[in-house]
């Protein structure tokens, strides 16, 4: 059976925000929806892949799966880009790169942590030269698990962000909202980014250790727990 | 091993039996026996890799290094050999035998520990400049403190 297209209605995005003046063609809504919508609809990704997420990541970009549809595609350096992937595993010795070139992607940026290596470790978290979950060092906004996680759940984690932008930007969106949901999990042994617990000296060091990397450097590091929301 | 590698290692080393995984050399002398066999055609430097054995009642802290090497084209061989050093012991290097030899003895240096005496760069290959420790060795603890990444 034919599915007639002309039947299916096209809801515009913007929809929601518009408002019509009666008697006049005329739209209007508020410049800070256009922002958002523009901000959600084209996040530009900076693929951090060091394994095999980010073999996952490359099929995640092509055409099958379509990322474009909603704007988001790959660029080759961080000043260009809003969202950073992380896919894969993050040693010792790649963590003050990882940080080095967030801090070279301008702000408002996002962070989107693939698979278990980058959030936890994963069965690697106790060994000498990893460091057990990328949200020791830099802030994580979506956790996409899985190993490795499915083209179709890097597509979601990315609509997940799309959702967190929008509500962070609207001023309703609400970090930790069921605290009963959190309480089973296990308190990690490092505090997380974000952690009250956390000491500010532990990412004063992490941020001067990346940019101890380059002494001729002129950027000043900036501590990642006082970051401004976007 | 091939025949010829057998009759080497015996008339040079004094051995009646060669062990498969290759005989103990002393190593001052290994230069000479790697030389001897990049000589009789072994001229691909497969490995170099060491073991730490840690203090027991019955024997010191020991390392050990495992080579082999290999003789390339129809009816390739390998030959293994082995050398055990003291603690405070080291080893005179192959780079200058074999090219390739440079990072695998920069990487057991970097993990293990192992000083190749005469190698032209002996740095750190895998683990960042300021680590400390080497982390193969049996009595490295394995949740070792990182600081800051750890």
């Amino acid at each position: 059976m034919a599915v007639d297209e002309t039947s299916r209605t096209f809801v515009h995005p913007l929809y929601g925000w518009l408002e019509k003046i009666p008697g006049l063609s005329v739209g209007l809504t508020t410049a800070d929806a256009v922002l958002s919508w523009g901000l959600e609809h084209s996040l530009w990704v900076f693929p951090m892949a060091t394994s095999c997420c980010g073999i996952e990541f490359m099929a995640t970009m092509t055409s099958r799966f379509d990322m474009d549809q909603f704007g988001t595609f790959t660029r080759p350096t961080p000043r260009q880009c809003d969202v950073m992937v992380v896919a894969g595993t993050i040693t010792v010795k790649m963590a003050p790169r990882v940080k080095r070139l967030w801090d070279m992607m301008p702000e408002p940026r996002w962070c989107v942590a693939m698979g278990s290596c980058a959030i936890s470790g994963d069965f690697y978290r106790n060994l000498y030269a990893v460091v057990p979950g990328v949200d020791t060092f830099i802030p994580v906004d979506v956790y996409v698990p899985g190993c490795p996680p499915a083209p179709d759940h890097v597509h979601a984690g990315m609509h997940v962000l799309m959702e967190k932008i929008r509500q962070v930007r609207k001023g309703t969106f609400r970090p930790n909202a069921d605290p009963a949901a959190r309480e089973g999990l296990l308190r990690p042994s490092i505090p997380r980014i974000g952690d009250p617990d956390r000491d500010p000296a532990l990412s004063r060091a992490q941020a001067e250790a990346a940019f101890r990397m380059d002494p001729g450097c002129q950027v000043t590091p900036r501590s990642e727990d006082e970051r401004d929301v976007p | 091993m091939p025949d010829d590698v057998l009759a080497l290692f015996r008339t040079r080393l004094g051995l009646e039996e060669v062990p498969p995984e290759g005989p103990f050399v002393p190593p001052e002398t290994l230069p000479d026996i790697v030389a001897a066999l990049k000589e009789m055609g072994f001229l691909l430097f497969l490995y170099c890799a060491a073991t730490h054995w840690p203090a027991t009642e019955n024997r010191p802290e020991a390392f050990t290094v495992a080579y082999g090497l290999r003789r390339p084209g129809p009816g390739s061989s390998t030959a293994r050999l082995r050398v055990r050093i003291p603690a405070d012991g080291s080893i005179p290097t192959l780079s200058g035998l074999f090219a390739g030899a440079d990072w695998q003895e920069r990487e057991q240096y970097d993990l293990v520990g192992i000083h190749f005496e005469g190698h032209p760069d002996l740095r750190r290959l895998m683990l960042p400049e300021d680590w400390e420790g080497h982390p193969l060795r049996k009595d490295y603890a394995i949740d070792t403190h990182h600081f800051p990444w750890r």
